[in-house]
């Protein structure tokens, strides 16, 4: 019997896999914009962010816009090819579980 | 864990990440608005130029200060919206667009070799340019028939008379600037107010 995969544990969080989808469909992304997507506290959406970037998974990028301090993420190549293994791996558990009713 | 992990969890997972990415493609530009600037910009020049009061600056000064309101008022817009390549990918069209135009007509006029014929063969072609390009990549039918409209008005300004010309530049930007960029600002907020209806 073939073994199955492991889903990544950095990913597999709700919020996180979130924040990965949505910074997946653009470029780059303000923290406001992905917490009014995700209906997340600043907090604990800081804290999620945190432990992507310290996976490598994303980047982020301070600046200052009309001295308003604007705080962008962006996925890098390592968190496309982490959340790529991730689909995968829940695709083929999912069609694994359907085998086996 | 994995063992763990029963099926609706990870058909839950699976949608998540399907809805997300959904959410990201849902960002689009709001530019509407700038149409219609533009729009209005075209008709306050000309009638300007037509009042003839120092004629020659009508176009450069209408074009500089509409080129730079739509610099401020889509830096402020941008601010909060994501970033994404089909976004950036159209806009530089524009602003490459933009730039040559301005540059190209006023070489023309400085070096006396401008006239009326030039002008909107030049004009019409240069916005038909952009206009498709930004209507094959964001699959917008409607702005492809507004290059259309531009091209056509490049063909009156070769073989028509000037007067011909001018009335098919100013029916050009009623109905591909004024007209569309309404239409275009109905859509993107329709579009908006869906979006939110599916974030709800």
């Amino acid at each position: 019997m073939p073994e199955l995969p492991e889903l990544n544990p950095v990913i597999h969080g709700k919020l996180r896999l979130a924040l990965l989808s949505l910074l997946a469909g653009v470029e780059e992304a303000e923290f406001t914009w992905l917490r009014a997507k995700t209906g997340s506290t600043d907090g604990n959406l800081g804290a999620q962010l945190q432990k992507l970037e310290d996976a490598g998974y994303v980047k982020v990028k301070k600046r200052f816009v009309e001295r308003k301090p604007q705080t962008l993420y962006r996925m890098t190549e390592t968190g496309r090819v982490a959340l790529a293994e991730y689909v995968r791996a829940l695709k083929e558990l999912l069609g694994a579980s359907i085998g086996t009713g | 864990m994995t063992q763990e992990t029963d099926k609706g969890e990870l058909r839950e997972r699976l949608d998540l990440i399907e809805s997300m990415i959904a959410e990201g493609r849902r960002v689009t530009g709001n530019w509407g608005w700038a149409f219609v600037l533009w729009g209005v910009a075209y008709y306050a020049a000309f009638v300007w130029a037509w009042l003839g009061w120092n004629p020659m600056a009508a176009w450069p000064v209408t074009m500089i200060t509409a080129g730079v309101v739509t610099a401020i008022v889509a830096s402020r817009r941008a601010r909060r919206r994501p970033r994404k390549g089909t976004v950036r990918a159209v806009s530089s069209i524009w602003l490459v667009m933009g730039v040559l135009l301005l540059v190209l007509m006023m070489s023309l006029a400085f070096s006396g070799r401008l006239d009326n014929h030039i002008s909107l063969a030049v004009v019409g072609t240069m916005l038909a340019v952009a206009n498709g390009t930004s209507s094959l990549i964001l699959r917008w039918k409607m702005q492809f028939a507004c290059a259309l409209a531009w091209l056509g008005m490049a063909e009156v300004g070769c073989f028509g008379t000037q007067t011909q010309g001018l009335i098919a530049f100013l029916a050009a930007t009623f109905f591909c600037q004024i007209i569309f960029g309404i239409y275009a600002m109905i859509s993107e907020s329709r579009q908006e107010q869906l979006n939110g209806e599916a974030h709800a």
